[in-house]
């Protein structure tokens, strides 16, 4: 008996010594980490922000189809990010710099952190349409993605300015700061009806094609390479 | 906001009017002139009077149009609705849009194009009806705003109304549809002897891929000359790309198009020509499979003739059948071992019980024992009768009587038999003794057809007649067992094999005995009831038996008929006219005793015929005859069989049958030496 716990714990102190350890997590840049490149960065929050668009456009294409099949609307909503001012042509994309598109990207995507975790939160609430579960794991989805990007663009800006690529002008952008919430009781607080979810679906398709273009734009601007 | 249109009828007053004030002031100043000249002034008045007239009747045309027209009705409409069918944006700088105009309503119709732009209420026209051709818009870039709502609207407009279109709200970042990709070279590259095709080109020169504005994703196909199908190839965002897996000598087109992420495919770019060379490697190994494996299928083929040769050529060339013996393996005869033929023939299971007592009682031998023949033992004569008779009996109603038939054979066999008879006779005496201990069985078994006299003649004893002459019930199931065994031996067809060398036969008559309880197809004869008719008949039987060449014939049983045959011995006859036979053995009926039996105990004395032509067999009166109370009964002893028992005089292994009789089949057992 004596020798069959030995044996375990024998067993059991291997496994931990040989157990493979995981790299850390390099958030802030520890020294022995493998950090990645800016390009690597880059590519993955273009390719975050591309799949966001995706899901968000096919989830407006749904809404479209099932709940408006006319697609005669009586008017195009008024998005609560109208207040964030965007380059609109690629003139005035190249004339802002990097810098100022760093912080429209940060600003766009600050203010749908909360709208679409409410989409979320009513359409899964919302039991009468049959279709809500999948579309409302989609919204979920796209509610953790702009979190995600959120996160890594701001990597990436701290990142450039390291590489010294981007000016110091970029500050950290408080979400509280770049909505106010003014502009957010657009959205009635607790229940959003499907016309609500329509036009939150219509403005965040939009948005993050934006917030998609304006990375690319970024990348190619400060890394030329093969994909530019 | 928008200007009317004129109406036709005003225009045509204005231009009433002005023909008229046009036609008075033409009067004033001609008025004026015509002072000076009296001549001209008629000339002047006949220019007057004309140009009057055709304004006149231009008025008057006019006039007839417009009445006409009101009189037909409905023949001029405002313009019927016109429709957006598609908005595109080249590169997401610049967008078009074209219309498709409805029905003019029969007049000149103008079409114009308005929209307003998102979160602002002011309406703008198209800049750019020209650009881009017919019932089209083009917006510059000026124009252009990314990621504004547009909202267009076209307006047809003819000279009775306006017709509004329905208003389309559009993007442009979702109408985005690019050129096709520029510069597209195809090249044949050779890649470790196998070649391939590297496709490269570039984006279209419009789009910005280089600043990052927009991202195109590329797609390639190609497809050979002759074929119809294409063969498609996403390329993702690189410029490049390798084809391989081609086919050698073949002429291959390729085409490539592009797309933004979320946009239009663009159109395909012009086909690209590219020969691959002819790589003969590629070929040559197709043809050595090709050969390897008809190789293959050659010696698989080969195989299986062989291995089927034995039954193709069985069913190509089918083998002639041969004769058969029921139960007995010829092969046994041709390998020429008397001893194994022997042992065969006395097998327990030998011979074969057919149920068919039809078939053996056809191969019965029918003996015929004449009257002058008493003494056959020391005169062959019997065998003359025989033959005689044989003759005589042509017309027998008997199914198998073929050797009797042949009566040529029989002649001629019937006068050597004589001799040979005589001859055999002094051997049998002599070899008396021999015969009982040997108790030789010879495989005298002439069945074949130059014997078919001695047939005639030969078993006197046991095997009973046909059935037809079977009075007696009992009789005839032995007789069937006799049957058996003389169908065993020699079968109808005359051309058994059964004939062994009589060498053979005295050699091995130790062999496994066996006996030639053969009967033949004959005739049952009238036996002349003599005391010695048995004898006859053995003694006949023996030298047909024999006759073909049995020497030895240790048959020391009978003089005459040299005993190379074992036979049974008729026992007695019991009340029904059955004889009942014993096995020859030296306990049963005294050998020596019995003058009359110089042959001993294989004889049946034959007490007389009786008239349904039975024989009768005397009884054996003897204590020993008891021990081997091999009887069988025998109703018409025409058929003298010989039960030959190999060691029957010895002892007196007999089956008992139930009525005193004794089965032959188990009489005839092997000897057991």
């Amino acid at each position: 008996m004596a020798r069959f716990w030995c044996a375990v714990l024998i067993l059991a102190c291997l496994e931990l010594s040989t157990r493979v350890g995981t790299a850390p997590i390099c958030s802030y840049g520890q020294a022995g980490c493998h950090t990645p490149s800016l390009a690597d960065i880059f590519d993955r929050v273009i390719q975050q922000s591309s799949r966001m668009h995706g899901i968000s456009s096919d989830l407006h294409s749904e809404f479209e189809q099932y709940f408006f099949p006319s697609k005669n609307l009586i008017g195009k909503p008024k998005c609560h990010t109208h207040g964030i001012v965007t380059p609109a042509d690629k003139e005035n994309a190249q004339r802002l710099g990097r810098e100022q598109l760093t912080e429209v990207i940060l600003r766009l995507l600050g203010a749908w952190g909360d709208p679409l975790l409410q989409l979320y939160r009513s359409m899964s609430q919302d039991q009468n349409q049959d279709f809500n579960h999948y579309s409302s794991n989609k919204a979920l989805e796209i509610s953790d993605m702009v979190h995600e990007l959120r996160d890594g663009v701001a990597k990436m800006a701290e990142k450039m300015k390291l590489s010294g690529v981007l000016g110091n002008t970029v500050g950290y952008i408080s979400p509280e700061g770049l909505v106010p919430s003014s502009s957010f009781s657009f959205y009635k607080h607790g229940e959003l009806n499907s016309m609500d979810h329509h036009d939150l679906l219509y403005c965040f398709r939009r948005d993050s094609n934006k917030i998609k273009n304006y990375l690319q734009i970024l990348k190619c601007t400060t890394l030329p390479g093969l994909d530019c | 906001m928008y200007p009317g249109p004129t109406s036709p009828v005003n225009r045509l007053h204005k231009s009433v009017s002005s023909v008229r004030s046009s036609g008075s002031r033409q009067w004033t100043q001609h008025g004026q002139n015509t002072e000076g000249e009296t001549e001209s002034f008629c000339q002047l008045k006949a220019r007057l009077c004309g140009a009057t007239m055709k304004k006149v009747l231009e008025v008057i045309l006019l006039l007839l149009l417009l009445v006409v027209t009101h009189a037909k009705g409905t023949r001029y409409s405002p313009p019927g609705k016109p429709a957006l069918t598609r908005c595109r944006s080249p590169e997401k700088e610049t967008f078009t849009c074209w219309w498709e105009p409805g029905s003019d309503g029969g007049l000149p119709t103008t079409y114009a194009l308005y929209y307003r732009k998102e979160s602002s209420d002011t309406v703008f026209e198209c800049p750019d009806y020209r650009t881009a051709g017919e019932n089209s818009c083009f917006f510059n870039k000026n124009d252009t705003s990314i990621w504004v709502n547009y909202n267009i609207t076209v307006v047809a407009t003819n000279a009775l109304g306006r017709t509004f279109s329905d208003p389309v709200d559009i993007d442009v970042v979702y109408i985005v549809k690019p050129n096709p990709p520029e510069q597209v070279a195809v090249t044949v590259m050779e890649d470790k002897g196998w070649p391939f095709i590297r496709v490269s080109w570039e984006p279209p020169h419009k789009a910005d891929t280089r600043s990052g504005w927009i991202t195109l994703i590329y797609e390639i196909r190609v497809k050979l000359e002759e074929e119809n199908d294409w063969e498609m190839h996403l390329a993702g965002q690189q410029k490049m790309f390798n084809i391989f897996s081609l086919r050698s000598g073949g002429k291959y087109l390729v085409q490539v198009r592009c797309k933004p992420d979320h946009g239009y495919w663009s159109e395909w770019s012009p086909s690209s020509y590219v020969k691959v060379p002819d790589y003969f490697h590629r070929e040559k190994s197709v043809w050595i499979l090709i050969t390897v494996f008809c190789a293959f299928i050659f010696l698989i083929l080969t195989w299986l003739l062989h291995m089927n040769s034995r039954s193709l050529k069985h069913f190509l060339l089918p083998p002639v059948p041969g004769p058969k013996i029921k139960g007995f393996d010829k092969q046994l005869l041709k390998n020429g071992k008397s001893e194994e033929v022997f042992s065969a023939l006395v097998a327990t299971d030998f011979p074969p019980k057919s149920s068919n007592y039809e078939d053996l009682l056809v191969e019965y031998l029918e003996v015929y024992i004449p009257e002058e023949q008493e003494l056959m033992l020391e005169k062959s004569m019997d065998l003359d009768v025989g033959c005689l008779k044989c003759e005589g009996s042509a017309s027998d109603s008997d199914s198998g009587r073929g050797s009797c038939d042949s009566h040529t054979l029989l002649m001629h066999k019937c006068d050597g038999v004589k001799e040979e008879e005589e001859r055999q006779a002094k051997e049998a005496r002599r070899h008396q003794k021999d015969w009982k201990e040997e108790a030789s069985t010879y495989a005298h078994v002439d069945v074949s057809p130059d014997m078919s006299s001695g047939r005639v003649k030969t078993w006197p004893s046991v095997f009973s007649p046909l059935p037809r002459y079977t009075s007696n019930q009992q009789g005839s199931l032995e007789m069937a067992k006799q049957h058996y065994l003389s169908d065993s031996l020699f079968p109808t067809s005359s051309t058994s094999s059964y004939h062994t060398q009589p060498g053979h036969g005295t050699t091995e008559a130790h062999g496994p005995g066996y006996w030639e309880c053969g009967l033949s197809n004959k005739q049952p004869h009238l036996l002349h009831p003599q005391a010695q008719a048995q004898r006859q008949l053995q003694a006949r039987s023996d030298d047909n038996i024999s006759s073909i060449g049995r020497k030895q014939t240790p048959a020391g049983l009978h003089s005459p008929a040299r005993r190379s045959t074992e036979y049974v011995e008729v026992e007695r006859v019991n009340e029904e006219d059955m004889v009942l036979l014993q096995p020859v053995s030296g306990r049963c009926g005294d050998v020596e005793g019995y003058p009359e039996m110089p042959y001993g105990e294989d004889y049946s004395k034959v007490k007389g015929v009786d008239m349904d032509n039975m024989l009768l067999l005397q009884r054996e009166v003897r204590e020993e005859t008891e021990n081997c109370d091999t009887s069988s009964t025998v109703t018409t002893t025409q058929k003298p069989a010989a039960c030959i028992h190999s060691a029957m005089p010895v002892e007196g292994e007999m089956v008992l049958g139930v009525n005193g009789y004794v089965d032959t089949a188990t009489v005839c057992t092997p000897p057991t030496y």
